[in-house]
């Protein structure tokens, strides 16, 4: 008997997490071997079907793999949602067609393993990538280490905007909402060059998704509660593409954080509380070779500062280290209330780009401007006193103009020219001069890719002015102006070694004008009990970095491994070394004199990890990363530089069953080990205590998404430091007072809502 | 398109220029309630010299280091003891002494004698709760020596302060505002 074999399976595949239509997605039909792929709007047609059941396999290299059982019996058209994966491992490069890409060294956050880190600050969420770590002040002010380097060598790029601050301070975190990034990217290498010749550390996006592609709204709503410090989140974004106007499309977001003391193990740290209301406004309109967008955000914290480490000279604080814990005064207290000692600080950004075709040329014009308002205000003598000792103002205007030329001979490039002007201004405490600084730069960038080879080499010129000015109450006026030209370029090599194996060379010079807190620092740090006194006479930075790397992933996608070793060698590395024998005399007291000196230091390393599918549900996941920092004119180790770490994260999926998908079960075991890589005294004393002892942490996490009333809830439960272990790390210069925070149980959800014009 | 492309440039570099008209030089305020001299005001009882000893870093931290005077005494005398704090970088010269009475539950001044000086501190002035502050006290000296001493200001942060009277002058609740043991103290010659 013939069958009826003239049925059609329609289908179009999206990616829940991006919210990508699909291309080259692989579906096959495994009863009859048949395969097929997807087009750019991610639709697929199977013609000539017969009637019957049928097991589709839908596979995408960004996604896990989907499995969907069906029955036809009609033409049938399906919507298949693909889970973004929820590796952490290199990105596969995107095909050459759309212009230049990023390869090379780059670790991506998103998809799962960003929604793990919602409520989080931006530098813990970078810390989930393997090499990057933390340098923070407390629980509430955190910020990200780059293979031991964080600070003014690392550049922070806000939506496309290089972030200005105040990012040379030590207790200064970047003010950045991460709710607005749909992707958090760690790069080096040749792609660096687009945004500064002194990305000694790497530059870190913060990329927010593009607006939104089909007529219709969205909305997401986010919320977290976290148990430690009482700390509830709420962010909303909506989004539109007007019917009447496909162009014009916008998008609206914001974020309350609020905290309240946070808790160690033993003892409630008074005074740790914070807030934080961020909100952004983006609104774009796009032809098919015109594309302007308008961006404003707003990021203001206030955050408490633990008062039991604002103490007096250095005997005091000698005092407070001593003491197995702080005094009984500065513990117990419940409160959200944030008093003194607090930072409070809001960043303002406003950014317009352009991008348009001439012919098959593509132009960028990007102009922005940030203001960045830093106040810390101290214990005062006087409680009537509402004014901030310390109150530092910066303005930042950017313009950055790209021309990327048509792609021809496999060879893809383009060249930009960026300018910078900058107007910093402080009063109360001196910390750091008024200044006034314009830079220009420009670079050029070109990639080459055929089969199996990428080279990409760039270049890159700045040439940086700073004029500074510190009038002194008394009537002295002290001046001194800078320039400084800084080269940078970079040369990588990609291979890719059948289908299973790419390998990765990088070789990077870069270079670093010395900031006007090296050159011009001269006061008290209350924060660490020190006189810090800057030297105008130190010269840039250089530093050559060799990077390679090895991905591997096996043909039944079951394991991959990725493996990145790294050596960073900088000249004239500024550091700040403690001057025990020359203390500066206060009415208060010593002062321990520290000074912003040079050396040739080394910084190599490794970072391993793998993940393997024991099962198809069940995962493991271990991670390694080493690194070894060395001050070669001392011939000794460099100071506050990241331990090695090792964790391991066991992951369970859970089948898709009725309302539930998506649902997964995790447990992680993060082990860092203690400091022993330090410096020796025949310099002097080089710290106040000791590295802490190493110490291992017990995270969970649980989560599902529910289908309710037709929208895909997710929903999650976790905790961190879940056997509420007593530790203290090296990176965190509260380390001298307190333990660190004990466990916080979690929970979020979110709800995305979607009005979909289908077409 | 060069005719766009220099209208851009001509655009940024205009943006530039205004930017650098608007800028403006702030004088620099000295740091909030900076001590900048501490002066021992000693009355004898009975009439007589008023006696003012300083311990001085007019310029603030950095730069000069301070400098310390002697205390002269007379042996066998009782001396009304005052201590007066000032802030010379401000302009008028601010009293920041008259601070620390207003906030007298967060601060006190210890007296420590030390090496062979006769003279006994007495009588501090108090806070509210009972607890010594220490702007006000009675010297009484005996017989002719040379000695030291040392006067710290502590300042608690917490709040509220919880001062207690049996806090020591190191104690974790508090923290130094001024303090002469790293110059080697007061010395203190009875002649």
């Amino acid at each position: 008997m013939a069958q009826h074999c003239t049925l059609k399976l329609y289908g179009h595949v999206v990616d829940i997490d991006t919210k990508e239509n699909l291309l080259s997605a692989n579906i096959s039909l495994k009863e009859i071997n048949k395969q097929i792929t997807t087009d750019e709007k991610g639709d697929f047609v199977f013609d000539g079907l017969c009637s019957g059941e049928y097991t589709l396999l839908i596979t995408h290299v960004n996604c896990d793999n989907v499995e969907k059982k069906i029955t036809l019996t009609n033409n049938i058209h399906l919507d298949i949602l693909m889970p973004h994966s929820r590796k952490l491992m290199n990105e596969v490069t995107v095909d050459a067609k759309r212009g230049i890409q990023n390869t090379g060294f780059k670790k991506e956050l998103s998809g799962k393993a960003l929604e793990e880190t919602k409520g989080q600050s931006l530098a813990e969420a970078l810390s989930r990538i393997n090499g990057v770590t933390m340098l923070q002040t407390g629980s509430t002010i955190a910020k990200p280490v780059i293979h031991g380097l964080h600070s003014n060598r690392i550049l922070t790029i806000n939506n496309g905007v290089r972030q200005e601050g105040q990012q040379w301070g030590n207790e200064h975190a970047p003010e950045i909402d991460p709710f607005i990034a749909s992707k958090l990217v760690v790069i080096k290498g040749v792609d660096e060059l687009r945004y500064g010749s002194d990305a000694i550390g790497g530059v870190i996006l913060v990329e927010p998704r593009a607006l939104r592609d089909k007529p219709g709204y969205a909305a997401e709503l986010n919320t977290a509660y976290f148990t430690n410090n009482r700390q509830y989140v709420v962010s909303g974004v909506f989004e539109q593409q007007l019917k009447k106007q496909p162009a014009f499309r916008y998008r609206l977001q914001g974020t309350y954080k609020k905290g309240a003391n946070a808790t160690t193990p033993n003892y409630r740290l008074n005074n740790t509380g914070s807030e934080e209301k961020n909100f952004s406004i983006t609104a774009g309109w796009k032809k098919e070779r015109f594309n302007t967008e308008l961006f404003y955000s707003q990021f203001a914290t206030q955050v408490g500062i633990f008062n039991g480490s604002h103490i007096g000279n250095l005997t005091d604080l000698q005092q407070a280290i001593a003491a197995p814990k702080p005094a009984e005064v500065f513990l117990g207290q419940t409160t959200y209330k944030i008093q003194r000692p607090y930072q409070d600080v809001i960043h303002h950004l406003l950014k317009s780009k352009t991008i348009f075709y001439k012919g098959e040329n593509k132009f960028s014009v990007l102009l922005a401007g940030q203001f960045n308002h830093r106040r810390e205000f101290d214990v005062v003598r006087s409680s009537s006193n509402t004014k901030p000792q310390l109150d530092l103002s910066i303005y930042t205007l950017s313009q950055d103009i790209t021309w990327e030329h048509p792609r021809k001979n496999n060879f893809s490039g383009m060249v930009g020219l960026a300018l910078v002007q900058q107007d910093n201004s402080y009063s109360g405490r001196y910390f750091i001069p008024n200044y006034f600084s314009y830079s220009v730069g420009s670079y050029a960038i070109e990639k080459w890719s055929k089969q199996k080879w990428e080279l990409q080499a760039g270049l890159r010129y700045d040439n940086k002015t700073i004029n500074t000015t510190r009038l002194k109450f008394n009537g002295d006026t002290l001046n001194y102006d800078f320039n400084f030209s800084t080269f940078a370029s970079s040369f990588n090599v990609l291979y890719k070694a059948g289908n299973n194996w790419k390998l990765n060379t990088n070789i990077s010079l870069a270079s670093r004008a010395p900031h006007v807190n090296e050159l011009l620092s001269d006061g008290i740090h209350h924060g660490t009990a020190t006189y810090e006194k800057g030297d105008i006479t130190l010269q840039r930075e250089q530093a050559v970095n060799i990077n390679a790397g090895i991905n591997f992933q096996n043909t039944h996608q079951t394991f991959t491994l990725d493996i990145n070793v790294y050596s960073n060698n900088i000249r004239n590395f500024i550091y700040q070394q403690p001057q025990p024998d020359r203390p500066v005399l206060t009415i208060a007291g010593a002062f321990p004199l520290i000074e912003y000196k040079q050396t040739d230091a080394v910084l190599s390393g490794v970072d391993v990890a793998a993940s393997y599918k024991i099962t198809p549900r069940f995962e493991w996941n271990p991670k390694l990363s080493v690194l070894y920092a060395w001050n070669k004119s001392t011939k000794d180790w460099l100071i506050w530089m990241p331990a090695n770490r090792v964790s391991n994260e066991l992951v369970f999926n859970f089948q898709d069953k009725k309302a539930f998908a998506n649902s997964y079960l995790s447990v992680e075991v993060a082990n860092v080990m203690q400091q022993k890589r330090i410096p020796g005294e025949t310099n002097g004393k080089q710290d106040y205590k000791l590295p802490p002892a190493g110490y291992t942490l017990v995270s969970l996490n649980a989560s599902s998404t529910i289908t309710l009333f037709k929208t895909p809830v997710t929903f999650s439960v976790g905790v961190r430091n879940a056997l509420n272990t007593v530790y203290r790390d090296y990176l965190n210069s509260m380390r001298y007072f307190t333990d660190e925070m004990g466990r916080n149980v979690h929970v979020r959800l979110k709800v995305p809502l979607e009005n979909l014009h289908h077409h | 398109m060069k005719k766009q492309i220099t209208k851009i440039v001509l655009a940024v570099f205009i943006a530039g220029a205004i930017f650098t008209s608007c800028k403006k030089d702030k004088v620099e305020e000295n740091e909030e309630e900076v001590i900048t001299t501490m002066i021992v005001k000693l009355t004898p009882a009975g009439g007589g010299a008023v006696l003012e000893y300083k311990f001085d870093d007019p310029d603030g931290p950095g730069a000069n280091a301070p400098t310390i005077q002697e205390i002269v005494l007379a042996p066998s005398k009782t001396y009304s003891a005052e201590i007066i704090l000032l802030d010379k970088s401000k302009m008028p010269v601010d009293t920041i002494s008259n601070e620390v009475a207003d906030e007298k539950e967060a601060h006190r001044f210890y007296y420590e004698v030390q090496a062979g000086a006769n003279v006994t501190v007495s009588n501090l002035d108090a806070d509210a709760n009972g607890v010594p502050v220490g702007l006000t006290s009675t010297w009484t000296t005996g017989a002719v020596s040379t000695g030291k001493m040392q006067i710290t200001l502590r300042h608690y942060p917490a709040i509220p302060p919880n001062k207690a009277v049996a806090d020591l002058v190191n104690s974790t609740k508090s923290g130094t505002d001024i303090s002469t043991v790293d110059i080697g103290g007061f010395t203190v010659k009875i002649q």
